[in-house]
């Protein structure tokens, strides 16, 4: 089994998800059972934390570009942090940055979602 | 300042001050734009002039784009001239607006003490800067003229190497791109190797692929013989019904193609679900699938290494999924094989092994199945009063239903065996059960026989089974047992079974067959081994004992079809003793 974990905190009233190990086409189903299991408890203010992502593939992005619009159609989002340079330039190379919003760090995500819930 | 003209350098070391800073400015600058503009903010701040504009030249479209400019409020940066300059215009460190042969149309300025200059690196021409006049509208001085030039190499220096930083960086980041999508490809094959789950395959296709090309609507369909069915999606409004995806499957290329308003009008779906382009997937040139996207959400169109690393992406899941379905049927295949295996050990249960001994008779008899379960059978066995039955029959068909139906027709024999009814009777019964229970299309061809030991009598019905052949001990012809009725289950009874009896002397030989024997066929000459060979087989072993007999006819028809038996072969042989 490869090493790929999820953990899901609560923070701010936000469902923050900290990603661990390698997100690639094996372990991409298992962010998208977490993703589904919080869109359908209508939990959709999502904050992803990548701090201890050492590797990104097509297959883990593509998990967020098939639950971005069911996540915003019921007034949430899903805002990515704390990327490393490596899962940043993936992120980048493909337009990612244009479809979300990335911060540097998790605080700054809860700060505006705080804001724009205001 | 020193308005003295000094051929020898910069005039002031303000001038040369203004040089290097610029120089250093710019040598680590890879903004094209800062660049430009630098340039002209700092020469029309230096020599107060307030109309300034530089033309980038592009030696492909030999055109010249206004990049920037400023005081000219008339023109728009981005405007593109169309505009013939002489080779030694090129070459020129400056030219004056007015010298007859203006560079570009006297609309952007004709104003004297106007200057135009040359942005030139060592080989190559590179644009122009245009300096209107001075704000004393004096004309420039050589040391001037000089600093401007100075000026111009530095920044034109700087722009040559910010392209080719950006080029250098676009190719890069394309570079990177490819890489990408390489592991992705590598990360995939690996991955569909290891599944044999259909639905997973398609799932992380399609977040491969919606990852990669940054999309959010997907489809896939896929061919299944000739099932044709959505395996995946993503982002659609709705899904496609049965006759909406046979539809698409068709109607698109074995390539890529762009969904146009043509086939936008024909498919409302396609139209509604916003879905740019078609992509049909072939193994071996027959299409087995066929991938639709969305636009890109970035709004970027598709290139066609996209469609490239789609198709080879594609290509890979596809021939995945293939395997999932081969996987299936052969597991499916192998559980059929199975069930053949088994029922064919039913079935040759339910005939008699070891072949019992008729008291006052030889007896051989065998079946030689052509496929794992069939339709031929015999019997033996004993009557309640004390006599021997034996029995041949062929159903009609092959394979399971056949075997199906020659069980059914042992348990009735064996049913009817203890109840006190003559032969023809029980014959009778067997036909209207059989008539009842299957299709007309089914039915036996049957012959069964009473032996009377004490008495050597033959008492039997024939129910349009072939005739068994009897050759008396003293004779070299044959007599057909052929009386009895029609055959089994084919009407209800009208006429009743007819039973008869035969006299048999010691050595007389009795050879019951199923068509397996005369209708074998020969491989090239396409003839049947027929009843004259059968006859001729019997005559050449006559003298042997049952099982020899039988050997022999069965070794003969089998040399004659080249050992291809095309049907289930019985025989059942008697000899009465002495």
């Amino acid at each position: 089994m490869k090493n790929f974990k999820i953990n899901h905190r609560n923070k701010s009233g936000l469902e923050v998800l900290d990603l661990q190990g390698e997100l690639d086409a094996h372990t991409a189903s298992q962010l998208e059972d977490v993703l589904k299991n919080l869109i359908n408890s209508n939990k959709s203010n999502i904050i992803v934390n990548f701090k201890d992502l050492d590797y990104i593939a097509s297959a883990g992005l593509g998990v967020f570009m098939a639950y971005i619009e069911d996540v915003r159609s019921i007034g949430g989002d899903i805002k990515l942090t704390n990327m490393n340079d490596k899962v940043y330039n993936v992120f980048d190379l493909l337009g990612f940055p244009t479809l979300y919003d990335i911060f540097e760090d998790e605080h700054h995500a809860i700060d505006k979602f705080i804001n724009d819930n205001e | 300042m020193n308005n003295s003209d000094n051929s020898n350098g910069f005039q002031s070391s303000f001038e040369l001050k203004t040089v290097l800073e610029t120089s250093r400015l710019l040598v680590e600058s890879r903004d094209t734009s800062f660049i430009l503009n630098n340039l002209l903010l700092m020469l029309m701040g230096r020599l107060l002039v307030s109309k300034a504009a530089i033309f980038v030249y592009d030696p492909v479209s030999e055109k010249y784009s206004l990049k920037k400019a400023k005081g000219f409020p008339e023109h728009s940066e981005g405007n593109e001239y169309e505009v013939i300059t002489h080779a030694e215009q090129k070459k020129l460190s400056h030219l004056p607006v007015r010298d007859g042969q203006n560079v570009f149309p006297e609309s952007l300025t004709d104003e004297e003490n106007s200057l135009y200059f040359n942005l030139r690196t060592s080989n190559n021409h590179h644009g122009f800067l245009l300096l209107g006049p001075k704000a004393n509208n004096k004309p420039y001085e050589k040391h001037e003229i000089e600093f401007v030039e100075g000026l111009s190499i530095i920044s034109t220096a700087a722009l040559v190497n910010s392209e080719l930083f950006n080029e250098l960086n676009k190719t890069y980041r394309n570079l990177d791109r490819r890489i990408h999508e390489l592991n992705t490809l590598f990360d995939l094959s690996k991955e569909f190797n290891l599944l044999v789950d259909r639905e997973k395959i398609s799932r992380i296709f399609k977040f491969a692929l919606l990852g990669q090309l940054f999309i959010r609507k997907f489809f896939l369909i896929y061919k299944n013989q000739d099932e044709i069915s959505l395996l995946a999606s993503s982002g659609l409004s709705t899904e496609p019904d049965a006759g909406q995806i046979e539809q698409i499957f068709s109607d698109s290329d074995q390539e890529v193609m762009l969904i146009d308003d043509e086939f936008r009008q024909n498919n409302p779906w396609v139209q509604e679900n916003e879905i740019v382009a078609l992509i049909g997937i072939s193994i071996q040139n027959e299409k087995v699938a066929v991938i639709g996207v969305g636009e890109r959400v970035n709004k970027i169109p598709f290139s066609e290494n996209d469609f490239n690393f789609l198709k080879s992406l594609a290509n890979l899941a596809v021939i995945s999924i293939q395997k999932t379905y081969f996987l299936e049927e052969r597991i499916d295949k192998e559980r059929m094989e199975e069930e053949l295996s088994i029922a064919k050990s039913i079935q040759e249960g339910l005939l008699p092994d070891p072949i019992p001994q008729i008291p006052g008779a030889d007896l051989a008899a065998k079946t030689i199945s052509s496929r794992e379960v069939g339709g031929d059978y015999f019997d033996i066995a004993e009557s309640p009063d004390g006599n021997s039955i034996f029995a041949i029959a062929d159903v009609t068909g092959k394979g399971v239903p056949a075997a199906l139906l020659m069980a059914n027709m042992q348990s009735m024999l064996h049913l009817l065996l203890p109840v006190d009814i003559s032969f023809a009777e029980a014959t009778e019964r067997i036909n209207s059960i059989i008539f009842k229970n299957t299709p007309p299309d089914k039915f036996i061809t049957f012959f069964w026989a009473k032996y009377l030991s004490d008495h050597k009598i033959l008492r039997y019905v024939n129910a349009g089974h072939n005739p068994p052949l009897l050759l008396r001990h003293n004779s070299d012809t044959f007599e057909e047992l052929d009386k009895g009725g029609l055959l089994l289950g084919a009407l209800e009874t009208i006429a009743p079974y007819e039973q008869s009896d035969v006299q048999l002397n010691p050595n007389d030989l009795l050879v019951c067959y199923t068509d397996g024997v005369d209708e074998a066929m020969h491989p090239i000459d396409q003839e049947e081994f027929g009843t004259d060979r059968l006859r001729k087989s019997i005559l050449k072993y006559r003298d042997k004992s049952c099982a020899e007999i039988l050997d022999g006819i069965v070794q003969d028809v089998k040399s004659f079809s080249n050992n291809r038996l095309t049907d289930d072969l019985t025989l059942l042989i008697l000899k009465a003793c002495e």
